[in-house]
């Protein structure tokens, strides 16, 4: 593949290459950033305009909106609490409280420069172990995947802080509202009350944005002071220090490669893999009390995680043909589109447009920093309105971001109802983030868990004497469950002695 | 203090609203058995959630904990001024529906300077509308009344 660089620059470094990687970066940035759009949505949007290029451009302009709509989401995720994309669910978890302390900037500097290093990572990836990495991907089976969920579910307990007994709750109310609808085996309806809408579950983005931005809006109208102050104060992106890197390249590195790992693996997402993540690194930071309450180390790992899924992501769809989520799917209509056929001999069959859609990646990540910077300065005097104002805006977006999803007038009932039984659940002192990892992660939970036990003819036993990977995966989620418990009984003794 | 405070009320309604949930995966006539049942998984985590649920309840209960009074009236005006909206944007229009909602919102949360106020219920909807229908092309829902707004 490196062979093959210099004539793939041919291809990406025209008038017309460089146009597209600018614009679609951009757009994809803008895109993301407004909530609900997502990108599934902003990557249809642009495919009509992709029909008259020619083929590396067209795919081109369809990777920089990728990548720069996963980037986008954490902006809205940090500034307002409001995450653009279910993937920047993870970002609001660290990403809010830091804007909340007066530091917006330099949560979005943390953020910007994550998730370009995990972008960049993925495409070396890409460039490097396609291949070989598409065969790996083959050998992880639903009982893999149960473990590797179980795993990220485990961040429940490092995300309910002060009361676990309520995130549990949470969690599992997550877990629940994950159920509603056809079940993904027999398709049979569950607990739809005879409501035709509630066949195909609640929508994630509608509960997501619910639970954190419109329930925020109820706790500060709730609130005792008048609406007048800013939300939060923000001028434009703060780069952190190199000094402040000490001690965080090794979880940033774990990140990226979660998030390539989980990348390649068909049907699990970015959303996944920014929990996922998330959890690993709240187990191995040695600043594991702070996350939840602001810490870098957390947005590093969310942020990291989701972009390295995009070149992930790109594994399976390329060199099998096989798109592991919605957004891939669209990426694989592309290339059809423009007659050439994914799969195994596509390496072969086409070697240089691969490298220039490989390279032309990394070129893309490489500009999330500057057009992130661009867009964020932009953003900076809105943020400047009075709380109230900010209020009203916040649930205009939400309004607008979740009927765009599927244009179903039903989810914004969801997202209303989401929003109020979050304020109802944010004052009982329960955290929202346990609520929306259940969600996120019940439905492959279930999955994996049934396909599993009718593997192993129903024996739960046997998910891990023959598996050795889900082995050591149930072995760290047994640790993280365990650290806690270990964490408080030492200092018990400690407060005793 | 009443034992009826706000957080033991609501403690006590998840626990309820999880077991009847949960009473509602049994006795129906579902395929399958074991994991071929669509009811497996959600009987375990309704028994998860009743169970933690239980506990929490507990733990409201051996403990005093009163919670901040809300500025309830203000916060029924949003929540329900924002239901309102949500319902009313795919009948009449996203614009129709959002200068209502804006301005009752923004004079709830204290903002009574009315040419602000005014602009902003105005200008933002129309700011929304104009970048979506028409610079997007991602139309919002129009009003029956026009199809530009």
């Amino acid at each position: 593949m490196i062979e093959l660089l210099p004539q793939a620059a041919g291809l990406i470094f025209t008038l017309e290459g460089l146009l597209v990687l600018v614009l679609g970066t951009m757009l994809g940035i803008i895109l993301g950033a407004l909530p609900g759009i997502g990108s599934t949505v902003a990557v249809a949007m642009i495919l009509p305009f992709t029909l008259g290029m020619s083929q590396a451009p067209a795919i081109l302009l369809l990777l920089a909106v990728y990548a720069g709509s996963v980037y986008g989401g954490s902006i809205s995720a940090i500034l307002i609490n409001t995450p653009g994309t279910p993937q920047s669910a993870a970002t609001c978890l660290d990403g809010y409280p830091m804007a909340q302390r007066g530091e917006a900037g330099l949560a979005l500097g943390w953020s910007t420069i994550a998730s370009t290093i995990g972008g960049l990572t993925s495409a070396v990836v890409l460039l490097l172990a396609a291949p070989q990495l598409a065969a790996l991907a083959l050998n992880f089976g639903p009982i893999e995947t149960f473990a590797l969920i179980l795993l990220g579910l485990t961040c429940i307990v490092s995300v309910s802080e002060g009361s676990l007994i309520k995130g549990l709750v949470a969690g599992s109310i997550g877990l629940f509202l994950g159920c509603v609808g056809g079940d993904p085996i027999t398709g049979e309806a569950r607990f739809t009350f005879g409501q035709f809408q509630l066949i195909s579950g609640f929508n994630l983005l509608a509960v997501v944005i619910g639970v954190f931005a419109l329930s925020e809006v109820l706790i500060r109208a709730a609130a005792k002071e008048e609406g007048t102050q800013s939300l939060v104060s923000f001028s434009g992106i703060v780069l952190p220090p190199l000094s402040a890197w000490r001690g965080r390249i090794k979880g940033l590195m774990k990140s990226v490669a979660i998030g390539n790992g989980i990348g390649i693996l068909p049907g699990t997402g970015a959303a996944t893999a920014a929990f996922i993540s998330y959890a690993e690194a709240q187990r191995s930071s040695p600043n594991r009390a702070k996350f939840g309450k602001g810490e870098p180390d957390g947005l590093i790992a969310s942020e990291s995680a989701n972009n390295a899924v995009t070149g992930g992501a790109l594994v399976p769809t390329m060199a099998l043909g096989i798109p592991g989520d919605a957004i891939t799917a669209v990426m694989l209509a592309t290339l059809t589109l423009h007659g050439v056929t994914p799969g195994i001999r596509l390496m072969t069959d086409n070697p240089v447009l691969i490298a220039a859609i490989f390279s032309g990646f990394f070129v893309i990540n490489l500009m999330l920093l500057p057009m992130g910077m661009l867009v964020a300065k932009g953003a900076a005097p809105l943020l400047r309105l009075r709380e109230g104002y900010m209020l009203v805006l916040i649930v205009l977006l939400c309004a607008v971001g979740v009927y765009f999803v599927r244009g179903n007038p039903f989810d914004l009932l969801v997202m209303g109802g989401a929003g109020i039984l979050g304020f109802v659940l944010r004052r009982q002192g329960m955290p929202m983030p346990p609520l929306v990892i259940g969600m996120v992660l019940g439905p492959t939970l279930e999955i994996s868990l049934r396909q599993g036990l009718i593997i192993t003819d129903g024996s739960f036993a046997a998910f891990f004497t023959g598996h050795p990977i889900a082995l050591v995966l149930a072995i760290l989620a047994v640790g993280m469950l365990a650290l806690p418990l270990i964490t408080a009984l030492r200092a018990r003794r400690s407060g005793t002695a | 203090m009443s034992i009826l405070t706000e957080r033991r009320v609501t403690s006590l309604v998840l626990l309820l609203v999880g077991m009847a949930l949960l009473s509602q995966t049994f006795g129906q006539a579902y395929s399958g058995l074991g994991a071929f049942s669509p009811m497996f998984f959600p009987q375990i985590v309704l028994s998860f959630w009743v169970a933690v649920a239980a506990l929490d309840l507990v733990a409201e209960l051996r403990q005093r904990v009163v919670g901040t009074r809300p500025q309830l009236l203000r916060v029924t005006v949003i929540a329900l001024a924002s239901l309102v909206f949500l319902l009313a944007m795919t009948r009449i229009g996203f614009f129709l529906a959002a200068v209502p909602f804006s301005a009752v919102a923004l004079v709830t949360l204290g903002l009574r300077r009315p040419v602000p106020v005014a602009a902003v219920s105005l200008g933002v909807p129309a700011a929304l509308v104009a970048l979506f229908n028409h610079l997007l092309t991602l139309p919002l829902p129009t009003s029956p009344v026009a199809w530009w707004f």
